[in-house]
């Protein structure tokens, strides 16, 4: 109490002093994600090279963007069936490589470094290993599926509209899973033994245990593993760009990959720049809504 | 009793059997990838499935002159270098600040470090060209340096704050008391007791630098400054008819994060864990 007068202005005092240690970090981010920012949105209300001085028009890059941009929507609705097939396939085949591996009591090491490696891999290199992979004649996968009986040798999964995104899932899956079930790996370590042993005495089998004990309680690393995966692909481009460029005729293009050919293939800057504020949208609202959602269901769980 | 140990040795048996299988299929295009780089065009399309026999070395040798890779390793490495180690310059001080930073500054400035992990460079990518042509930053490798401090900061300051947070205060009052400024007691107290998150910041930052594809695609054009990621994204336009080739510079791509992350894979994965908000 003596010294309620005093602390105030000591607080303020190191307040400044810290202020100093924090301003450089925020220095830089103000020039060259803020100022970026707000040049965006001028941008983004004007139809322009990006060279010389552009004609102001108002909301019209957002109308043609919502309204009248097919390939645009189709861009839109490539990526958002991308992510949800994703969703489902990092949680389900990371969960169940980490159901595998957690139930091996000697010599897991192995397998989470094979698993985790591509992790460790650039898109580039990965994305440039699958294109071969799928290639014509001396690809892995062309002639896995050509011994099966379900394709030609010649054929190729990333040069047919109906397959092409579903060929890139297959190198995204490859690249990310391992670290799911790294994260999932983390999340059984926490939940207790006694749990199990006493499911056992009442006599619930591997999968009854699975559903009442490993699953609820997994559902916070869940959530990581969605909102990550939401992120990571609601913005890809580096897969694509290095497979497909997008094609055939749009059937692989993103919101990201289809920003980019408007941007620097036909110099249409305004109105890419007013795509990827439609994309920052998306990408807030699809956060929001996973954690609104998502994120109860786990505390519920925990709490 | 004996027939339950039974039972659990046969399903460990089980265990391993699946796991192996399902490692050979996830290690399989890496294999397949080394594999295709030793062997000759011939070879390649009559015989997708053997071994190359004999091995030769010449495609890894034709792809590292052709393609420019050690030009391409140079720069990826000096631009990792120059950019983790300026991330870290610029993170520590702030985190050692925000672990400081009371309220209200403390609320307002910590939401504020998290937006930029909210927004994916895709976004500015548009208005970050343009103003860095303005500034003369196109095709130099300070323009990209830039770029990736720019995007791995915001980050390493959150990682870092919490590192530095879990280090004891009653540590810093002893070394003040005893006369040590901040910068002493961040340099001798503080740093060397957060050594994981710095170690964990430093793999995480290489790896998205060194991987990153989106940054210089954007930002580099001359072939001599193209990073291993240009390179090899350019691969397989230019050798899309010489394919043993293109394999060969994609075995030099693909070994040596995998020996990296071999020798030190426990913390590439602590790391790596940590880091993923950043990807």
């Amino acid at each position: 109490m003596v010294f309620a007068a005093t602390k105030p202005r000591r607080v303020h005092l190191e307040n400044a002093r810290n202020l100093l240690w924090v301003l450089p970090v925020f220095a830089l981010l103000a020039g060259v994600l803020v100022y970026p920012l707000a040049s965006g949105l001028l941008l983004s209300l004007q139809r322009t090279t990006g060279s010389a001085q552009g004609e102001f028009v108002g909301l019209e890059n957002y109308v043609e963007a919502v309204y009248g941009d097919g390939t645009f929507h189709q861009a839109v609705g490539n990526t958002v069936a991308f992510t949800v097939v994703a969703i489902v396939l990092q949680t389900g085949v990371g969960l169940l490589l980490a159901v595998l591996i957690s139930e091996v009591r000697r010599g897991r090491l192995p397998y989470r470094m094979i698993f985790f490696a591509p992790v460790v891999l650039s898109a580039a290199a990965v994305g440039s290993v699958w294109q071969w992979m799928y290639a014509p004649y001396f690809g892995l996968f062309t002639n896995a599926l050509a011994a099966l009986g379900l394709t030609e040798v010649s054929s190729s999964l990333l040069a047919s509209q109906s397959t092409a995104l579903w060929a890139i899932m297959g190198a995204f899956v490859w690249r990310w899973a391992g670290f799911n079930t790294v994260i999932y790996l983390a999340g059984m370590q926490s939940i207790p033994k006694e749990y199990y042993e006493a499911a056992m005495i009442e006599g619930a089998g591997g999968l009854r245990r699975f559903r009442h004990i490993t699953w609820p309680l997994l559902l916070p690393y869940t959530y990581t593993v969605v909102l990550l995966t939401t992120m990571g692909t609601l913005r890809i481009f580096d897969l694509m760009w290095i497979m497909t460029q997008g094609g055939p005729a749009h059937a692989t293009e993103t919101i990201a990959t289809y920003i980019f050919t408007t941007a620097f293939r036909f110099l249409r800057i305004g109105y890419a720049q007013s795509l990827a504020f439609v994309l920052l949208a998306l990408v807030a609202l699809l956060t929001l809504l996973l954690t609104l959602t998502l994120r109860k269901r786990a505390n519920q769980v925990v709490g | 009793m004996s027939r339950l140990l039974h039972r659990g040795a046969r399903i460990q048996l089980l265990l391993h059997a699946s796991l192996a299988c399902l490692s050979v299929i996830w290690a399989y295009p890496v294999i397949w990838t080394l594999t295709n780089s030793l062997k000759t065009t011939g070879e390649l399309y009559s015989a997708p499935w053997s071994l190359p026999n004999p091995p030769r070395l010449e495609n890894i040798a034709n792809a590292w002159m052709q393609g420019q890779l050690g030009l391409a390793l140079l720069n990826s490495a000096y631009v990792t270098v120059v950019s983790v180690s300026l991330i870290l310059l610029f993170a520590a001080p702030a985190a050692f600040g925000f672990a400081r930073l009371k309220l209200p500054l403390h609320a307002v400035l910590g939401l504020a470090i998290l937006v930029p992990l909210m927004i994916p460079s895709e976004i500015i990518m548009v208005p970050l060209f343009v103003m860095f042509r303005v500034l003369g930053l196109l095709n130099t490798r300070e323009g990209l340096i830039s770029l990736e401090v720019a995007s791995g900061v915001a980050f390493a300051s959150v990682v870092l704050t919490t590192f530095f947070r879990a280090v004891p205060r009653d540590l810093e009052d002893a070394a003040r008391i005893d006369g040590a400024h901040s910068a002493q007691v961040l340099r001798h107290i503080i740093l060397p007791l957060a050594g994981p998150g710095i170690a964990a910041v430093t793999v995480f930052e290489s790896v998205f630098v060194w991987n990153d594809y989106f940054g210089p695609l954007i930002l580099i054009q001359k072939p001599e400054l193209f990073t291993v990621q240009l390179t090899i994204g350019n691969f397989s336009n230019f050798y899309a008819t010489d394919q043993v080739v293109l394999f060969g510079g994609l075995a030099i791509a693909v070994v040596p994060p995998l020996v990296v992350f071999a020798l030190l894979q426990r913390s590439f994965t602590d790391g790596l864990t940590i880091g993923a908000s950043r990807y």
